[in-house]
């Protein structure tokens, strides 16, 4: 399914963003080990809002995918820790963010590769993961 | 108490000592600060499941093999407050991280009042290959007859080796050498596999097939971590993905770190006999202490090692590389497995073979199975797996697990490195 761009407004302009949220699993997701402040609910969101969303996480490809298959979830792309470069050259956004916990394998990795990152209670507060923003 | 050198002949105890009881505590990521599951309870805990499995009354046991360390790179934080709500849920000793952080023969004692006449008590650092031996060689000298022995890790919250030593701001004796730079604890079994590739014409790729196969026998391992918590698979792409530690060790080279006990319950042969399990005798414990010219052992010294080792294993319990219904030798890290399996010489392959007879079948199924346990890579770090296995499945309970491509007669289990180590030769019968 292709994502429709979001409208932002910009001084009373509506601009289309296309935004991308790279998720961590452990110790930022709920169903994580040890669990996140994010809830599944909270990705349900960002994906009905029509981000790209994905994984990048330690845990095997088959495994990140077998988590969002059990919560009925589809993503745009499971990859490793190291791997957000080739998320970024593979999907156009206006807007890339990694939200993980980890300083050494999440906000390094993720401010490497271009994206902006946030610390899990920083995208719980963040207007992305408001229904109404 | 060890068996380090060649031309011993066949060991004197050789099928007059038995494994009979096996116990398991139940796996978890990390501790969580409960009194009930710190490394201690969770030890007492291994241990009672092995008395019941084997059996026996408390009263019976008069010996205790303990390995002390439960950790290799999670320590306890120097002036971190501690846990003393957790210490004095316990009889303590005089060290107050033991039962938290260590593990002592008193301190296991103290905590399980059943154990009324335990008259032998020994050391075997580090591994359970280590106290194996020393269990095996005391029940055979005549120093204990009924005699338990556990190894447990703790884990604590925070990343593995990371503190102790390596926290601070010098390193004592040869450390000051090996660790200055900081290398992930796998580098130099990278270096080793790094060349034995480039020796050999092989690659990391290579690997797939046995890191697949560990994981599926590990997920068939009721007692392991990744069977209890996080029933994954490993298959190609998945282990191909992952990032490098050091390479060409990538993440699943190394194994995840665990809190976990497990315990045994050896006898006599003659007592053994009486007991509730079927006896795995054992027909030899041989070690390797051999040391490296340098820093790091090079793969000319790996290959010479475990192959002296296997004349060890072999000469002393009166067998060839025929006799091995399978092989289960340790894994952690996964990319030196393949010098234990050559050293061997299973199944008549040589230096330079194992990553190609890994692209046969290795299966649980097949006629060659190599790690039915699944090692650390199938259930977690523990070095405890492959022995277990071993009495399982020469006892024929290793559940889903059991290999159905051999009939389980001979088995040998050991480590922890190609240089330098601890090893069991294990038998369905005496002979």
């Amino acid at each position: 399914m292709e994502r429709q761009p979001r409208l932002i407004t910009v001084e009373d302009e509506e601009w289309p963003v296309l935004v991308l949220i790279s998720f961590d699993i452990d110790g930022t997701l709920e169903i994580g080990d040890p669990p996140g402040v994010l809830t599944m609910d909270m990705v349900r969101l960002v994906r009905e809002k029509g981000f790209l969303i994905g994984s990048c996480s330690d845990r095997p490809l088959s495994g990140q995918r077998a988590i969002w298959a059990a919560h009925e979830i589809e993503v745009d792309f499971v990859v490793s820790k190291h791997m957000l470069p080739d998320v970024k050259a593979q999907f156009e956004a206006d807007v890339y963010v990694h939200i993980g916990d980890r300083e050494d394998l999440d906000r390094r990795y993720a401010l490497a590769a271009g994206f902006e990152f946030l610390w899990p209670h920083e995208a719980v507060a963040h207007p992305h993961f408001h229904p109404e923003i | 108490m060890y068996r380090n050198a060649e031309g011993l002949g066949i060991w004197e105890h050789r099928g007059k000592v038995a494994a009979v009881g096996v116990g398991h505590a139940p796996t978890t990521r990390r501790w969580d600060g409960r009194p009930e599951t710190c490394v201690g309870a969770i030890s007492i805990q291994a241990l009672r499941q092995a008395i019941d499995d084997a059996g026996v009354a408390p009263e019976q046991i008069d010996g205790l093999v303990v390995v002390p360390d439960t950790t290799t790179g999670a320590f306890w934080e120097e002036g971190k407050p501690l846990p003393m709500d957790v210490i004095q849920s316990f009889q303590q000793t005089e060290d107050p991280l033991d039962g938290v952080a260590k593990i002592s023969t008193e301190w296991l004692l103290a905590n399980m009042p059943e154990l009324t006449n335990v008259q032998f008590t020994m050391y075997g650092p580090t591994c359970m290959s280590n106290a194996l031996n020393v269990t095996a060689q005391a029940v055979g000298d005549g120093l204990t007859h009924t005699c338990l022995v556990v190894k447990s890790w703790h884990n604590f919250e925070g990343r593995y080796y990371q503190g102790g030593a390596n926290a601070g701001e010098a390193l004592p004796g040869t450390a000051a050498m090996s660790q200055l730079w900081g290398g992930p604890a796998s580098y130099g079994t990278a270096l080793q596999f790094a060349e034995y590739c480039r020796k050999y014409g092989k690659s990391h790729e290579m690997m797939a097939p046995f890191m697949e196969n560990s994981r599926r026998n590990g997920l068939m391992f009721p007692e392991g971590y990744w069977a209890q918590h996080r029933p994954e698979e490993l298959g190609p792409e998945d282990y191909l993905a992952a990032r490098w530690i050091a390479k060409p060790a990538n993440l699943f080279d190394n194994d995840i770190p665990i809190m976990m006990s497990g315990a045994y319950l050896f006898s006599t042969a003659e007592r053994a006999a009486d007991m509730a399990q079927k006896p795995v005798y054992i027909l030899n414990h041989a070690s390797s202490n051999t040391r490296s010219r340098s820093l790091l052992p090079t793969l000319d010294e790996v290959e010479a090692d475990t192959a002296r080792t296997a004349r060890k294993i072999y000469e002393g319990a009166g067998i060839t590389a025929d006799d091995l219904s399978f092989e289960n030798m340790y894994d952690g890290f996964s990319l030196f497995h393949q010098f234990h399996l050559e050293g061997l010489g299973y199944r008549g392959i040589q230096f330079g073979e194992a990553l190609d007879f890994y692209q046969t079948d290795i299966s649980i199924e097949g006629p060659n199975p190599v790690s039915p346990s699944g090692g650390n890579i199938g259930s977690g770090r523990s070095r405890v797996w492959m022995h277990t296995d071993c009495i399982q499945q020469l006892q024929g309970r290793a559940s889903s697990r059991q290999v159905t491509g051999v009939k389980p007669e001979v088995a040998v289990s050991g480590g922890p490195m190609p240089l330098g180590g601890n090893f069991t030769v294990w038998s369905a019968s005496p002979d």
